[in-house]
Parts: structure tokens; C-alpha cells; sequence
């Protein structure tokens, strides 16, 4: 191919691309930042960076009444359940992707699409009838006191909330580290049983190592929209979960869009960080593998 | 597969299916429970297919994902083979950089800044909308983007690169080896990268919560907006007529492969496979080319000559024809034909609270004709100049409002509003689990004998007035210190409330999994008529309380003022009007339809007694306890307390 048709087609395919993505994803980022900074009468104001960082509450902790910082807490609660989520995603995923890819291709097929399925159903539904099955007169209650094993008070604890993130983000954890693991060479696995590995050899040493890629973008699925939801935690938390995203969304409806945008601000920048982190351990970790 | 892959296996698809089978069961339930199951009927499909607005939704749904899986696989495609030959490092890095933008963003993040833009270039323009279907179709195709790029250029890379170089060795132009030598390779990428990006775009709740503006709501946007009323078993009969679509299509599409040969090991086969890659790829041009006809019609279709009346209300706060009820929005539609020989158009919109409607409008970024919002939201909007004084010379229905509910604090002149609904809060209990002697007043909701089984209000204002009501502080003071007082006895209560509430209070008391709640008087019959065998509910009000009226008004952003009026008075006329008494089942100010003998049959001596009761004075009562607009300081500051009361 000459130069001349390489950079033709490189203009008419990456030109509607680049001012796309110029326009609709990198100045909203911008947008973002230019109303975190600014007040109601967009003036220069450092006041909703700081308000996220200092604002306090007291909080009753049994008899002992203490002073905490607001957002920060929300943040902090935000973060553990979504990490939770995505660490129960991981081990609850990591095998069933495992047999998948094992498995012969029309079922891995099918179970492809077995676990698509749920997505096509609403987001909001699917959580709605988590609320039904939780609740304590719910069908899973239900069911134990038909065993004989009394009931358990589920719904409105973290734990509920847990449940609803994993059910929902499940797919987004085993897509990535299935179509990682499908593409694994066989002979490898073969290899290193003839060299002397017994099955948690062949997982630690091979296995493992090769689906780290997978992992990370399952991982990462996860845990974004984990930590930014907000109608999880207002159905299953019984409203009592105020996290990051119940925070972004309350200012949103209050109307105070720049402290909104303050909290976003402050969300995409952590994340950021946090993901740049974690790639380049990551990238480490599959040198010395 | 070895027996425990199998058995853990079957766990995980228990775990996905539960919901999806408590969907199908319940979407066949007879009461309007979503938890109690009364008997098998196909009543909510019925509801469905009568229900105009949800199923506009869909179509909406289905419209807004096939342009968006359709626009970002194109783009995308051609991105990534742009990407696949770049040779500056730094230009691909930089490329790579963004496109993962949209992925390691939260979605929150992706829906605010498209908006917060939006509407920020909306304004400098001077535009009237700045929310609409191209803002949700550009929202949507931005976040569908990486991944269709992701699928195809890892496609890309494995191909081997001499193979287009071959085709035009062998005097192929290089378009056409482009399309005869990479495309192929790169199909099932692409069709990987469109089904992905129809799938999310189908699903997406929080982008489009954002950037969703007039007239064009999706399916998530109106369920979520039911949360003054319930969520009806509808959207489960829905979501299995969804289930089941999918389900044949999967089937036909894995029957279809099965033919598909293997391998081209004869020269029969191979000719067989070129022929099938060929009828496919037909299929799949075929396919694109009705998805984007039928956009464009849509497009063309939404744009004719009829007249457009914009109409923002509460998630089912009018009748909607199901039930047997009079779809009122269609019958002004055919009124509106029969008397003026115009046709009109209504797109009516929901909101899901006073405060949502408020954000949306005062963004300025959307624009309607007709707005129904609460008394203090009213004069916050008047506050503000977003309301436009009503000429009652259209209005003639407006004679029959009762002289109680004209110049209330929040329009004293009467220039601005038509009442459409008013009504009391009151407390609803279980009988079977809360002692008759308890249940009086504000008390209930802190007595600890109840602890677990309170609900409270989720939404700020309406919890922190039941904290005054029963302290007696005033519900509009800017006091700050006021407000602290009912914080304190809300994180009192805290611990003894179950949960706090809005649309999940039908289903929680229906099914005794709570037995005090306090909500809005109409709402109770609705329960009623679902509640499981064991649990009585009984209702009462407590004094003081808190009394609304929700009423018609005409925003500043008003495109057709008369034809708005017009609309108006049409709602006051006694057939509509009785029908939306009827579907809302709130006491109605217009005395077409409280002295309406059928009326006050329907509804019988009880729901009267409770929707109209002996109150002396409703103006006294109305101005002493009614909710004020609230300065921003003050509203600000109630803001964070409420932030407070949650995470304690």
C-alpha cells in the first residue's frame, strides 16, 4: 500500500472518530471541571473542592456521638461495597468462566448467552425484583421458613445492597476473563502436566498469570459502575445507603449542579488515579510472570 | 463438563434466573401485588398493550438503541481500522487514552458532563431545548463507542496484514480490498461490537436519566419515574414478553449456525459457505438498511405538521386507559380534532418529584406547555419567573374550582394556576400488628414497640415535616436551628425505621413487611385493594398534617400558550376530570366531580369520608400547615441534613 492511499484512509477513518470523541467525550470532561470550579454566577470558587473535603456531621455510634467528615464517609462506604462486589464478582465469576471456556463450543454458546440474558432485561426491573425476593416477608424468607430454618432480615443491610450490585454487574465480570481464557492455547496447559504441575500448579503458575488481562478489565467493569450507583442502594439499601452516586444524584435534583459536578470532579480523578495504579501493577506483575 | 463444573454451574444460573422467574411468575398475578401472589390472570398484559405511553417508551427504547448500536459500529469500525494503522506511537497511545475514557468513567460522570454541556451550549445558543432525542442518541452512541473498538481491533491485529496487500497485488482497488479481504475477517467483530452496543444502550437507566429531555422518555427513565405511584405488574409482563422475544431469537439465530458447515473441506462445502457468508452478510445490510429507514421515518414522522403540546407530569398522576379508564390524554387528543380540525399531538413526560421537575426545567434545557407541580414547587417557580400568567378567558371550567382552593398563598392573584388535585397526609397502619390504642398522631412512627416495622419518607422535605408536625415547630421556618431539632428526632427514629420510602410503600404494606407508613390519603384504597390475607390497613389523620394541592400551570418555556390552555380547561371538563379523580384516586377540587352522583358511588362512603373530610376551613388549615417554597440557603442547608440523617 503507498503512503498516499494509507494516509487517505487513515483521514476518512479516524477523522469522524477523532471529533467525536473530541467533542463528546473530552470537553464534557472539561464542562465537568469548569462547574466544579465556578459558583452559581460562574465566578472562580474553590468552595465545592473544599466543602467535599470538610463538611462534617455527627453521627450517633451507640451512646458515643461523633464528628465525621460527610462526603468522605459516603466515599469511603461507596468504595468497601463496591470492592466487596467486585471481589465476590471475581470469585464467584473467575470459575464459572474457567468452565466455560472448557467446555465444548456449543455450550459455551449457550452459556454465553445464558448469562447475556439478564442484561436484556431492564436494569431497574431486574433490581426491583431483588427487592420482592429480600424482603422479609420476601420469597427467600419464604422458602427458609419452609425448610424450617427461620428467617434472616436481609433487605436494607449492606449486604442486600452487595447482592444487588454482584446480580447486576455479574456478566461484566465473566465476559472479559471467558473470552481471555478461550483463546488459551490447550498445549500449554498440557505442557506444563507433563512437566510436573498438579491442577493448582497448572492454575497458579499457567492459568492465572495468562487471564490476568481478563481479570483486570472484568475488574474494572465492575467496580465503576458499583461505585457510582445510586438506584441500587436506594431500592435494596431501603433508602438508608447514601453513597456517592445518592450524593451526586441528590445535589443534581437539589439543583446545586456545581456541587455536583464538584463530586463527580473529585470521583473521576480518584478513579483515574486508581486505575492507572492498578495497570501498572498489573504490567509488573506480567513481566515477572 | 465434570458433575461438581456442573453443579456449580446450575448454582450460578439459579442465582441469574431467580429474578428473571419472579418476574414471569408475578407478571401472571392477578392483584396488583408484586409480592403477594393471588391467582393466575393475564389482566397486566392487557394493561400493557392498552398503555399508549409505555408502550411508546419501548418504541422509543428500541429506536434510540438500534440508531445508537448502528451509528457507533460504523464509526467505530472505521476507527479502529484507522487506529490498526496508525504508526506514531504517541498519536496511538493518545488515541487508546480516550477511547478508555468513556469505560473507566463511571456512567453518573459520562450522563453529567454530556448534560452539564448540553445544556451550557443549549444556553449560549439561546435554544428552547437543549434536551431531546439527538442529545440522548449522542449520549448513547459516545458510550457504546469503545466498546464496538475494543471488539474490532484486537480482530484487526490478528489478521494478517499481507491479505489485503494480496487483494491488490491481485488488481483489487484498495476500497475494494478493504471490503473484500478485511471485512470478512473483522465480522464477528463487529457483530460482536453492535450487539454489545445495542445491548447497553437498550439498558442504560443513569445516562439517559441525564440527558433525557421533552417528550422522548425510554422505558428506564418512566419506570423510574413511577415512584410517586407504584410500579406496576405491567413492566413485569413486559419484561417477560421481552424475555421470551429474546429467547425465540437466540433459538432461530443457534438453529441457523447449526447449518452452517464446519469446515470448508470440500470444494461443495466451501462454495456452500461462501454462498451463507454472502446470504448473511445480505441479511445483515438488509437488517442495517430497515433499522435506519425506520429511524429516519421517525424522525420525519415526529416532525409533521401536526400541532405538539408538551406535557410534564408525576409518573402516573393521570388516567391512562388502563383499567378500563378513559385515556384522557388521547381524548383531548380527539377532541382537540373534533372542535378546532387540527391535529395535535400530545407527548406527555413524566417526572418522578417536584425537585426533578424543577432541576430539568430550570436547567433550561427542555420545554413544555403544561406543568402539574406542588404548591411550594409553584411559587419557588413563580419566585423565579418561570411560570406565565393564564388567560381564564380560555379557561371557563375554571368556575367550577371551589372558591377554597382560589388565592392560595402560592397564587394569590390568581393569575398563575388551575387546581387539579389536593389532599391530606395521613398515617397508614397494619391493624393486625399495631394496637388500635396506638395509633394516633405523629407518635406512632417513633413508638419503639413498632421498631423495624416504620417506614419513613425518603425525600427530605415530607420526612422532616412529620418531625415538626409532631414537635409542632413550623414546616417553613429558615431557623436553622429549627431544622436541627427535627434531625435530632429523626436520627431518633432512625433506628426503629425499616426503610425509607417512596413508590416501594405500596408493596411494603400490601405484604405486612412493614405495618406503619405515612403516605398520601388516596394512596391507601390502592393498597387496600392489594393487601395479602393477613394484613388489615386502616388509615387516620394525625393533627397537625400536612395539606397540597398539585396544579396546572403554563412554564415561561411555553411553545403554544392557548393550545395549552385549551388543554387545561379540557382537564376540568366532568369526563376527564371524574376519570383522573378516579385513576389518582386524590380529592379533586372541582366540583364537577365532587358532587358527581356516579362519582361518589364509584368510590363509596369511606374513600369519601377520607378523601373529603369534615375539616371545617380548608383555606385556615391550607395556609397554617401547607408546605411554603423554602429560600435557597435554607433548602441548602436542609440538603445536608438530610446527607446527615442518611449516613447515620
Amino acid at each position: 500500500m503507498n503512503e498516499k492511499t494509507r494516509g487517505l484512509i487513515q483521514r476518512l477513518t479516524l477523522t469522524p472518530y477523532s471529533v467525536w470523541a473530541l467533542l463528546f467525550i473530552l470537553v464534557p470532561l472539561i464542562f465537568v471541571a469548569y462547574y466544579a470550579f465556578t459558583d452559581i454566577d460562574f465566578r472562580f470558587t474553590t468552595d465545592n473542592i473544599t466543602r467535599f473535603f470538610t463538611a462534617t456531621s455527627t453521627v450517633a455510634d451507640g451512646e458515643t456521638v461523633r464528628e465525621v467528615h460527610t462526603y468522605l464517609l459516603i466515599f469511603l462506604r461507596s468504595l468497601k461495597l463496591a470492592v466487596i462486589s467486585t471481589v465476590i464478582c471475581l470469585i464467584m465469576g473467575y470459575p464459572i468462566a474457567y468452565i466455560m471456556a472448557r467446555a465444548s463450543v456449543k455450550t459455551q454458546k449457550i452459556m454465553v448467552t445464558l448469562i447475556m440474558i439478564p442484561m436484556w432485561m431492564n436494569f431497574l426491573i431486574r433490581t426491583y425484583a431483588w427487592m420482592t425476593i429480600l424482603q422479609d416477608t420476601g420469597i427467600f424468607n419464604g422458602m427458609l421458613s419452609l425448610l424450617g430454618l427461620g428467617t434472616v432480615h436481609i433487605i436494607g443491610t449492606e449486604a442486600a445492597v452487595v447482592i444487588g450490585m454482584v446480580y447486576d454487574y455479574f456478566p461484566y465480570m465473566i465476559i472479559p476473563i471467558y473470552s481471555v481464557m478461550a483463546k488459551m492455547d490447550v498445549k500449554l496447559l498440557e505442557a506444563a502436566r507433563d512437566l510436573g504441575c498438579n491442577s493448582f500448579g497448572v492454575l497458579h503458575r499457567v492459568i492465572w498469570p495468562l487471564s490476568i488481562p481478563g481479570v483486570l478489565s472484568g475488574i474494572t467493569m465492575v467496580l465503576i459502575p458499583s461505585i457510582s450507583t445510586f438506584y441500587i442502594s436506594q431500592k435494596l439499601g431501603n433508602g438508608k445507603f447514601y453513597l456517592i452516586g445518592d450524593a451526586i444524584e441528590g445535589q443534581y435534583v437539589a439543583n446545586n449542579l456545581h456541587f455536583a459536578a464538584a463530586i463527580a470532579f473529585i470521583l473521576m480523578i480518584v478513579l483515574l488515579v486508581c486505575m492507572a495504579l492498578m495497570q501498572r501493577l498489573a504490567n509488573r506483575k506480567l513481566i515477572v510472570a | 463438563m465434570k458433575p461438581i463444573s456442573k453443579v456449580y454451574t446450575a448454582i450460578i444460573m439459579i442465582f441469574l434466573f431467580a429474578p428473571i422467574a419472579i418476574l414471569l411468575v408475578f407478571s401472571f398475578n392477578e392483584a396488583k401485588s408484586l409480592s403477594v401472589f393471588s391467582g393466575f390472570s393475564l389482566n397486566w398484559y392487557r394493561e400493557l398493550f392498552k398503555d399508549a405511553e409505555t408502550l411508546g417508551a419501548v418504541r422509543n427504547t428500541l429506536v434510540l438503541a438500534a440508531s445508537a448500536a448502528v451509528i457507533s459500529t460504523i464509526m467505530g469500525t472505521a476507527a479502529a481500522v484507522g487506529i490498526n494503522k496508525l504508526r506514531s506511537r504517541v498519536l496511538r497511545t493518545a488515541m487508546d487514552t480516550v477511547t478508555n475514557v468513556p469505560m473507566v468513567n463511571p456512567d453518573i460522570i459520562t450522563g453529567i458532563s454530556l448534560m452539564l454541556m448540553f445544556v451550557f451550549v443549549g444556553r449560549l445558543f439561546g435554544a428552547a431545548t437543549s434536551l431531546n432525542f439527538v442529545t440522548m442518541l449522542i449520549a448513547h452512541v459516545t458510550f457504546c463507542l469503545p466498546y464496538v473498538i475494543l471488539q474490532v481491533l484486537p480482530k484487526l491485529q490478528q489478521m494478517d496484514r499481507s491479505l489485503p496487500e494480496a487483494a491488490m497485488d491481485l488488481g483489487c482497488t484498495p476500497f475494494r480490498a478493504f471490503m473484500k479481504a478485511e471485512i470478512p475477517e473483522i465480522m464477528p467483530g463487529v457483530v460482536t461490537g453492535l450487539i454489545m452496543a445495542f445491548t447497553l444502550s437498550l439498558d442504560d437507566f443513569v445516562i439517559s436519566y441525564f440527558t433525557s429531555g421533552n417528550g422522548f422518555q425510554t422505558l428506564p427513565i418512566r419506570i423510574y419515574n413511577m415512584t410517586k405511584k407504584t410500579v406496576t405488574p405491567k413492566m413485569y409482563a413486559l419484561a417477560t414478553i421481552i424475555f421470551f422475544v429474546i429467547l425465540a431469537l437466540l433459538i432461530m439465530t443457534n438453529l441457523i449456525d447449526t447449518d452452517k458447515p464446519k469446515a470448508a473441506k470440500t470444494a461443495k462445502a466451501a462454495r456452500a459457505k461462501r454462498s451463507y457468508s454472502r446470504r448473511s452478510r445480505i441479511a445483515a445490510a438488509v437488517i442495517g438498511a430497515v433499522l435506519l429507514i425506520g429511524m429516519i421515518c421517525v424522525i420525519v414522522i415526529s416532525g409533521g405538521n401536526t400541532l405538539t403540546l408538551n406535557v410534564y407530569n408525576w409518573g402516573e398522576y393521570i388516567s391512562d386507559g388502563s383499567d378500563d379508564t378513559l385515556d384522557t390524554v388521547k381524548a383531548f387528543e380527539e377532541y382537540y380534532y373534533e372542535t378546532y380540525g387540527v391535529k395535535v399531538k400530545v407527548n406527555y413526560t413524566t417526572y418522578a418529584s417536584n425537585e426533578d421537575m424543577f432541576a430539568k426545567l430550570s436547567s433550561g434545557a427542555v420545554s413544555f406547555d403544561v406543568v402539574i407541580p406542588s404548591d411550594y414547587m409553584i411559587a419557588r417557580m413563580r419566585e423565579n419567573d418561570m411560570l406565565l400568567p393564564l388567560d381564564y378567558s380560555n379557561i371557563p371550567n375554571y368556575q367550577y374550582i371551589d372558591e377554597s382552593f382560589r388565592s392560595l398563598y402560592y397564587d394569590p392573584d390568581n393569575m398563575y394556576t388551575v387546581p387539579y388535585t389536593y389532599g391530606v397526609v395521613g398515617i397508614i397502619y397494619n391493624a393486625n400488628k399495631v394496637d388500635e390504642a396506638d395509633a394516633h398522631g405523629w407518635e406512632l412512627m417513633w413508638n419503639e414497640k413498632y421498631a423495624g416495622d416504620i417506614l419513613q419518607f425518603n425525600n427530605s422535605r415530607d420526612a422532616f415535616a412529620t418531625a415538626q408536625y409532631m414537635l409542632g415547630l413550623d414546616v417553613n421556618s429558615t431557623d436553622r436551628s429549627n431544622w436541627d431539632r427535627a434531625l435530632e428526632e429523626l436520627k431518633d427514629q432512625s433506628p426503629l425505621v425499616k426503610s425509607y420510602v417512596m413508590d416501594e410503600v405500596y408493596n411494603m404494606m400490601e405484604s405486612g413487611e412493614a405495618s406503619i407508613a405515612p403516605y398520601y390519603a388516596g394512596d391507601y384504597f390502592t393498597m387496600i385493594d392489594a393487601q395479602a390475607d393477613d394484613v388489615d390497613l386502616r388509615f387516620y389523620y394525625p393533627d397537625p398534617t400536612n395539606y397540597f394541592v398539585d396544579a396546572m400551570c403554563i412554564p415561561s418555556c411555553c411553545q403554544n400558550k392557548e393550545l395549552a390552555e385549551i388543554f387545561i380547561n379540557y382537564m376540568l371538563s366532568p369526563e376527564p376530570a371524574i376519570a383522573n379523580a378516579e385513576f389518582i384516586y386524590y380529592a379533586s377540587p372541582n366540583s364537577l366531580v365532587y358532587e358527581d352522583e356516579g362519582y361518589i358511588e364509584d368510590l363509596g362512603e369511606e374513600a369519601m369520608a377520607i378523601l373529603y373530610p369534615e375539616m371545617g376551613d380548608f383555606r385556615e388549615l391550607y395556609n397554617a400547615y401547607a408546605y411554603r417554597s423554602l429560600d435557597a440557603a435554607t433548602l441548602d442547608y436542609v440538603n445536608s441534613l438530610w446527607e446527615t440523617l442518611k449516613i447515620n
